[in-house]
């Protein structure tokens, strides 16, 4: 779907995707502001993006994303934010100097390419030997390392981590959060329950498992726990307990 | 056909299920809205169309895991007393969560018997059950009803009965992903290889269950072989499934479920917003919420302690007035005593609670019922939770500022053990009302600039102890994780009239029955404290010389008031007594009040003398020996034996103190405004010894009363005693800094 989008409307679309997610409504002249043109010009990209079934518009109403325009502005999203993880995990490169080189590149890198340069960028963050040392040029234990054996078994852990990883948290460029940072009113869907034991338990028997939909009702009074509905009733969860659940945003 | 069934009732917090036991056993059961209510197990034998029926009320459980005390106790039932039918009670408007348990006991493959409860409430909401093919499809026969009003709960009875009878199981089994069924199937062959006592259980069950971590499961199957089989299985299960076998095995049973609800239920109204979520959208209100709450617990306050005190009063005049009669009828000395102030006071002791008790759990059940109960815990959960406790703590420590026997009960609402102690250890921490007087009575004689400052330290000192110990108790003795916070918060209903004095009438009881006795008990013993060993006649002739004289004297002056026709003035006969009077000539009037001058005079010295003889018996009695033995213990925090002997007597309540204190400087017995009393003390004491007397009282063991509700409660003398013991060092420890370290300032 993104190959009909020339770079610009991708960014139009990102940005949609943010204010939305900050503050619900939409109007062009925050879109001009965010992307610094003219109230003019964001009319005319509305319109190709309505026309292409992007966006709900009518001019003076609010502007609302279709589904597929969601997707495709994750989709830009999920490329940007891996392009900058990149420049910053792999290359070491500052954060602003990352954000500003992923803003060019994201339109035009394809999907495969992005998808491996990400879990390239994960093996360096995941392996014992990467990491930060590793980024920043120094010499890689590897080469040194005792015997290739061992290098090997370390190699294929992780990248059965990766893999893992990969398979759960970025496909078709879902947003994972905590449940803890869901914020009322918003809706979710259960991805990983982290906990064990006995809490663990007791999440699973009041019908929180994997996919289960969870509505963010409130926070207590102080702040304190949270009160959602799952399964047609109220639950009610401490923060703490809420972080160890991993949700996506629907 | 069998002549005696069992059959088990089991079901979620919430559904209902107290309600029907109570529409089928008539028995006297708490009707609760709170998670977790029933912790007992309770039965009942009822003859039903000529058969006894033997009914079982499993705790309320949202499944079968070994999570909680009330799982592993309706577990237990289950599989070891094999009741011939399980009946689960499930909310109809509520159907997936509570079909999860449902699912888990088709899983045990026992007979069983589904109770579509609340079909009212559901009927509401827009949700319509196809009874019919839903019981096809899990095979087991479903019943509908209201239980709030009887509906339906008859025929409970009549499908359990057929249940119990049919030979064989046809439940559909839940089958689980390929990779565990795999696992499921090779456990299970092992199990059956290796393992020994498993008649009760069934297989199948049991490797799901290992699957699942099952903690008492790997009791009951300790090999090794299975152990190794079972850890290979979640590494495996792991790998494939990317989640572990405890949630994928959730996730299947509730998808199970949601393919039954997909085919069977149909919502009409989208009914997202419901009476309920209103009511929450005010009462948990982020502005309105604290407010509400702090009104409302205002509101269970006065209802604990203001509308029980009248009766508190009647209670207490009545005791008195069986004292007084007791007095006058009884001769004998020492019986006299034993009755008047061991067994009336003592009686009179438990009964005077009794109001408070009763609305208090009139309060508390109406919050229970309501759902209200839930929510104080959600809105008091972050500040309880900073020092280790659960938010339905707040409750207890709240009563507990009016009295500890009644908070240390309303610890009933806390449903794990854990935070029960805990709550219940610490509350006596807060000044309750018996410990006024003692305040009331010191305060006066040593600060009386800076009364009200120094009374809210005393309060504030017995807060930041609550908190201090109860964390220092959650870090050690009490050591382990709170309970998770995850509850359910129920719709809102309204509590009915007869659930509600149902559960006040069986607490009540409750307490009369198993605390009255330990308080009458304990109540004995400080009397016998106090009087043995008996005080030698003949010491007591050494102090009573001149008494005789004195009461001749008196008798004589008495006789010659009578021979003029004066009426000496009380009280009671003012009126009477002044128009009495008036008759006499005013010679005659000069001359008996010379007397009674005379005669009030000879009163005062027999009064003192008798206050002496009771603070020599006093002295004399064990209570004293044992003030004056641990005297050089108390020392070191400013007390002298007076003090010490004062403080055992509080045990018998905390009031008392007052009343000793008054003893032991033969002013008889004191009450709390007696400035007489109040110059000795300030003769005799420093500001400082004041303020931790105070400080001790508040912080040193419990009375009696709280000692065995403790007891009772905690069920074990374990925490009795280590309340009673851990308090009191608490107590020595704090005062003697107060006192040592104000030594140095003063």
């Amino acid at each position: 779907m993104s190959e009909e989008l020339t770079s610009s409307l991708e960014d139009y679309l990102e940005t949609i995707y943010l204010i939305i997610s900050e503050k619900e409504a939409v109007r062009p002249k925050d879109i001009a502001k965010r992307l610094n043109v003219s109230n003019a010009s964001v009319t005319g990209a509305l319109k190709t993006l309505a026309d292409k079934g992007m966006i709900n518009y009518a001019p003076y109403d609010v502007i609302t994303l279709t589904n597929e325009g969601r997707m495709a502005a994750m989709d830009v999203l999920r490329r940007h934010e891996l392009l900058k993880d990149f420049f910053v995990k792999v290359l070491g490169v500052s954060v602003e100097e990352a954000d500003k080189a992923a803003c060019a590149m994201e339109h035009g890198i394809s999907v495969e390419i992005i998808d491996k340069l990400a879990r390239f960028a994960e093996f360096i963050e995941i392996c014992p030997r990467g990491g930060e040392e590793w980024a920043n040029g120094k010499i890689s234990h590897c080469d040194k390392a005792i015997s290739l054996e061992v290098c090997q078994e370390c190699i294929s852990s992780i990248s059965d981590k990766v893999h893992e990883n990969h398979s759960k948290q970025l496909q078709g460029g879902r947003i994972v959060k905590k449940l803890n940072d869901v914020r009322p009113g918003e809706r979710c869907k259960v991805v990983k329950i982290t906990s064990k034991g006995n809490l663990f338990k007791r999440i699973t028997e009041m019908g929180l498992t994997t996919g289960t939909i969870i509505e963010v009702e409130r926070v207590a009074p102080l702040g304190d726990p949270v009160e959602m509905k799952v399964k047609g009733y109220h639950l009610s969860l401490r923060k703490d307990e809420a972080s160890k659940i991993e949700v996506e945003m629907i | 056909m069998k002549e005696n069934l069992t059959i088990a009732l089991a079901g979620n917090p919430n559904s209902g299920k107290t309600t029907i036991y109570n529409a089928l056993t008539g028995a006297r059961q708490h009707i609760g809205n709170y998670p977790g209510v029933t912790v007992e197990k309770k039965e009942s034998v009822i003859t039903y169309n000529n058969q006894q029926l033997k009914i079982i009320d499993l705790p309320g459980t949202y499944s079968l895991t070994a999570y909680s005390v009330e799982e592993v106790v309706a577990r237990n039932v289950i599989i070891n007393e094999k009741p011939d039918v399980v009946v689960d009670i499930i909310d109809s408007s509520n159907l997936e969560r509570n079909l999860y348990l449902a699912v888990q006991l088709m899983e045990l493959r026992i007979p069983l018997v589904f109770v579509f409860n609340m079909k009212d409430m559901a009927q509401e909401m827009g949700i319509k059950i196809d009874i019919k093919s839903l019981s096809n499809l899990f095979g087991v026969p479903i019943v509908e009803t209201v239980g709030s009003k009887g509906d339906g709960v008859k025929n409970i009875l009549d499908e359990a009965i057929k249940a119990a009878q049919v030979p064989e199981i046809k439940y559909p089994v839940i089958t689980y992903d390929k990779v565990i069924e795999k696992y499921v199937n090779s456990v299970e062959e092992l199990i059956k290889q290796h393992s020994t006592n498993i008649e009760n259980y069934n297989t199948r069950w049991l490797a799901v269950k290992l699957l699942e971590s099952d903690k008492d499961v790997m009791q009951v199957v300790p090999s090794p072989i299975v152990a190794e089989e079972v850890k290979r299985a979640e590494i495996d299960i792991n790998k494939m499934l990317g989640d572990s076998p405890e949630t994928a095995i959730a996730s299947a049973r509730y998808g199970f479920i949601s393919g039954a609800c997909q085919e069977c239920v149909t919502t009409t109204v989208e009914a997202r917003h419901n009476m309920s979520d209103a009511i929450d959208s005010v009462l948990v209100n982020r502005v309105l919420g604290i407010p509400i709450f702090l009104g409302l617990m205002y509101l269970v306050f006065q209802l604990t302690f203001t509308l029980g005190d009248p009766f508190m009063g009647w209670i207490e005049q009545f005791f008195g007035f069986l004292g007084d009669k007791a007095s006058v009828l009884i001769t004998h000395d020492l019986l006299r005593s034993l009755v008047v102030d061991g067994i009336i006071g003592g009686v009179g002791g438990v009964i005077v609670f009794l109001p408070n008790i009763i609305f208090l759990f009139i309060a508390i059940a109406i919050l229970e019922a309501s759902g209200y109960m839930a929510r104080v815990a959600f809105i008091m959960d972050k500040v309880m939770h900073k020092i280790g406790l659960h938010g339905k703590s707040f409750i207890p420590f709240l009563i507990g500022f009016g009295c500890s026997v009644p908070a240390i009960m309303a610890t009933r609402t806390l449903d794990n053990q854990r935070d029960r102690i805990l709550t219940m250890l610490v509350t006596p921490f807060m000044s309750c009302g018996a410990r006024l007087p003692i305040y009331l009575l010191i305060i006066p004689a040593f600060f009386d600039k800076n009364q009200a400052l120094v009374l809210w330290v005393v309060y504030l000192i017995g807060i930041v102890m609550a908190i201090v110990i109860a964390k220092i108790l959650g870090m050690t003795v009490l050591k382990g994780e709170s309970a998770p916070f995850v509850m359910e918060l129920p719709p809102y209903r309204i509590p009915t009239l007869k659930g509600v004095l149902m559960q006040m009438w069986e607490r009540s009881w409750l307490y009369l029955k198993k605390a009255g006795t330990i308080i009458l008990f304990v109540s004995i013993v400080m009397w016998a404290l106090t009087v043995f060993p008996l005080f030698p006649a003949e010491k007591a002739a050494e102090f009573e010389q001149g008494l005789p004289e004195l009461e001749q004297a008196a008798e004589e002056k008495a006789a010659e008031l009578a021979e003029i026709g004066y009426v000496i003035m009380t009280d009671e006969n003012m009126q009477e007594a002044e128009s009495i009077n008036s008759k006499l000539t005013e010679r005659e009037l000069a001359k008996a009040e010379k007397i009674a001058a005379e005669l009030d005079e000879v009163n005062m010295q027999i009064e003192d003398i008798n206050n002496k003889v009771a603070e020599a018996e006093l002295e004399y009695s064990a209570a004293g020996r044992i003030g004056k033995f641990i005297e050089p213990v108390l020392a070191p925090i400013g007390f002298d034996w007076k003090i010490g002997t004062a403080l055992i007597g509080a045990f018998a309540a905390k009031e008392v103190f007052v009343a000793q204190m008054g003893i032991v400087y033969s002013l008889g017995e004191a009450g709390e405004d007696s400035e007489a009393l109040r110059d000795k003390l300030r003769e005799n004491y420093s500001p400082l010894v004041g303020f931790a007397i105070m400080v001790f009282a508040l912080l040193s063991a419990p009375c009696m009363a709280t000692f065995a509700i403790v007891k009772r409660e905690s069920n074990s003398w374990k925490w009795a005693f280590f309340q009673f013991f851990g308090m009191t060092v608490v107590a020595y420890i704090v005062t003697f800094i107060i006192y040592q370290v104000g030594r140095l300032f003063i």
